[in-house]
């Protein structure tokens, strides 16, 4: 058979590897097979749904759940948190990040103030925020309070490892300081911008859930979750829970399509 | 404007770098300091540029002029176009449209006009360090100060990149300091040549040229002849 008939095309291309993208993806469903198999073992072993639920038992629960309006409600409002949360830490955490990395005294001055609340326990913020807010706000404040620390840090890091060759060419050339920060800093700090944004978002679901599961609002995945607790429902609590993923996972899909395109431009 | 050097001095620390320099730079010429690795060339010219003010001595002419920097490496913004990263430099103090007129004409004369909107990570090395040469003669500035510019480039590009140079310098008429390491480089390019000691450096000669272009090349006979006496200088 001649090269580029339909059959020598067709072996050729089993013959290729498979592509980054493909290999990764089948890497990925693999190694969540793994963890079903493991749990469904496990679930087995321990012989009580009650402590550990087998998965289909979760995915059943799942599917009722998720065919509620409450479902839907509490979905949207916790996914409306968590954006409301990653948005409110991006502009604080940029802010404060260009801030602390234009100026040695500024960052010098947020310091203690950033490192006191990294260091803060998560439950500590979210107990507080019980106290000062209504069980709505609690999620995002204690999100914020979590992420933009984490957002101001890598945005000022990314700030300071701008090219010093860069900054001297600006420099000899009589360029003003405010626009080398503008046009030489900013755009050097995007992998940071993008690396604090990623850890920004993830941190936002877990944190607004587990300040929901707390506060209990009337709409929330973590509500669903603490209700499902107290009626000793672990199936629902699992499904729940999955729902959180489920919503961390979509976002992390468009996040990272997102960063890709911005990636493209500041390459 | 004349531009002179006297007894500059500069110090890292307790180690001496500049040893009292003197050197006169011609008019609309152009200067090579030609010295070996590390003997204090970039330094001296970081000092001629304003990024270095910790020094002795004078540079007469110098801090009320402007300077345009090409560096060893293109430094380019890689996220601007060449034409960008040319108005970069221009604006604010000349307004915008005029600023990407000036980068247009600036990259016709080094031949990229097509790639006026081509990325830096896209172009060859020869291209960026036209669009690096490009930026400085662009810039209005008084004299032009140039750190082994073509040291990146292959011969044959090398030759070429610094034949637009001579081109472009002769027409422009600033006064230009080059460095280099490279003796044929310095006979190419010079209008007179301080050949500079080891580390810390000091000027052991001052050759005029008096070779035009013809006598320049690389195989010509006279700048073999003087390739000789600049090796008797650095070697003395």
């Amino acid at each position: 058979m001649r090269p580029g008939t339909p059959a020598s095309s067709a072996k050729a291309r089993r013959a290729q590897p498979l592509g980054d993208g493909t290999a990764s993806r089948v890497d990925g469903l693999l190694a969540l097979a793994v963890i079903v198999a493991l749990w469904k073992l496990a679930s087995i072993g321990i012989g009580a749904d009650i402590v550990l639920p087998a998965p289909e038992r979760v995915l059943q629960t799942l599917a009722r759940v998720a065919t509620t309006a409450r479902f839907a409600s509490a979905f949207a409002a916790t996914a409306g948190r968590g954006l409301a949360a990653f948005g409110i830490s991006m502009a604080l955490g940029l802010a404060l990040g260009l801030a602390g990395g234009a100026s040695r005294r500024v960052e010098a001055l947020m310091a203690p103030g950033l490192t006191i609340v990294r260091a803060t326990p998560v439950l500590a913020v979210i107990l507080l925020a019980l106290i000062w807010f209504p069980a709505g706000i609690v999620p995002v404040f204690s999100a914020v309070v979590m992420a933009f620390p984490v957002v101001a840090a890598d945005v000022a890091a990314g700030i300071r490892a701008a090219d010093p060759g860069l900054i001297a060419m600006a420099n000899s050339f009589g360029v003003s300081r405010r626009k080398a920060l503008f046009q030489i800093r900013v755009p050097s700090a995007m992998p940071h911008v993008i690396s604090a944004a990623r850890n920004a978002v993830g941190l936002s679901w877990k944190v607004v859930v587990a300040g929901e599961v707390l506060s209990m609002p009337d709409h929330a995945l973590g509500t669903g979750m603490q209700n499902a607790r107290m009626a000793l429902e672990t199936a629902e609590v699992f499904a729940w829970a999955a729902a959180g993923v489920i919503l961390c996972a979509i976002s992390d899909a468009i996040f990272d399509r997102l960063a890709r395109r911005i990636a493209c431009h500041t390459r | 404007m004349s531009y002179t050097i006297s007894q500059l001095e500069k110090h890292y620390g307790s180690a001496p770098v500049l040893a009292g320099i003197d050197l006169a730079i011609p008019e609309g010429a152009i200067t090579v300091v030609l010295g070996p690795s590390g003997c204090g060339k970039t330094t001296l010219l970081n000092i001629l540029a304003g990024l270095d003010h910790d020094y002795a001595g004078n540079i007469d002419g110098f801090a009320d002029s402007r300077a345009s920097y090409v560096f060893q490496e293109d430094r380019l913004l890689p996220w601007m176009s060449a034409r960008d990263n040319i108005a970069f430099v221009l604006r604010p103090s000349i307004e915008a449209s005029r600023a990407q007129s000036l980068s247009w004409q600036a990259l016709s004369a080094v031949g990229l006009e097509d790639q006026a909107d081509s990325m830096p990570p896209a172009m060859s090395g020869g291209q960026r360090r036209r669009v690096a040469l490009a930026r400085a003669f662009a810039y209005p500035s008084d004299f032009l100060l140039l750190d082994e510019p073509f040291s990146s480039l292959d011969l044959k590009t090398r030759i070429a990149v610094m034949d637009l140079f001579v081109e472009i310098r002769a027409k422009d008429g600033r006064s230009a300091v080059v460095v280099t390491h490279d003796v044929r480089e310095a006979i190419y390019l010079a209008d007179r040549i301080a050949v500079l000691s080891e580390r810390p450096a000091r000027v052991l000669d001052v050759v005029d040229l008096g070779l035009d272009r013809s006598q320049r090349s690389y195989t010509s006979s006279a700048a073999v002849a003087l390739e000789t006496r600049l090796y008797g200088s650095i070697l003395s």
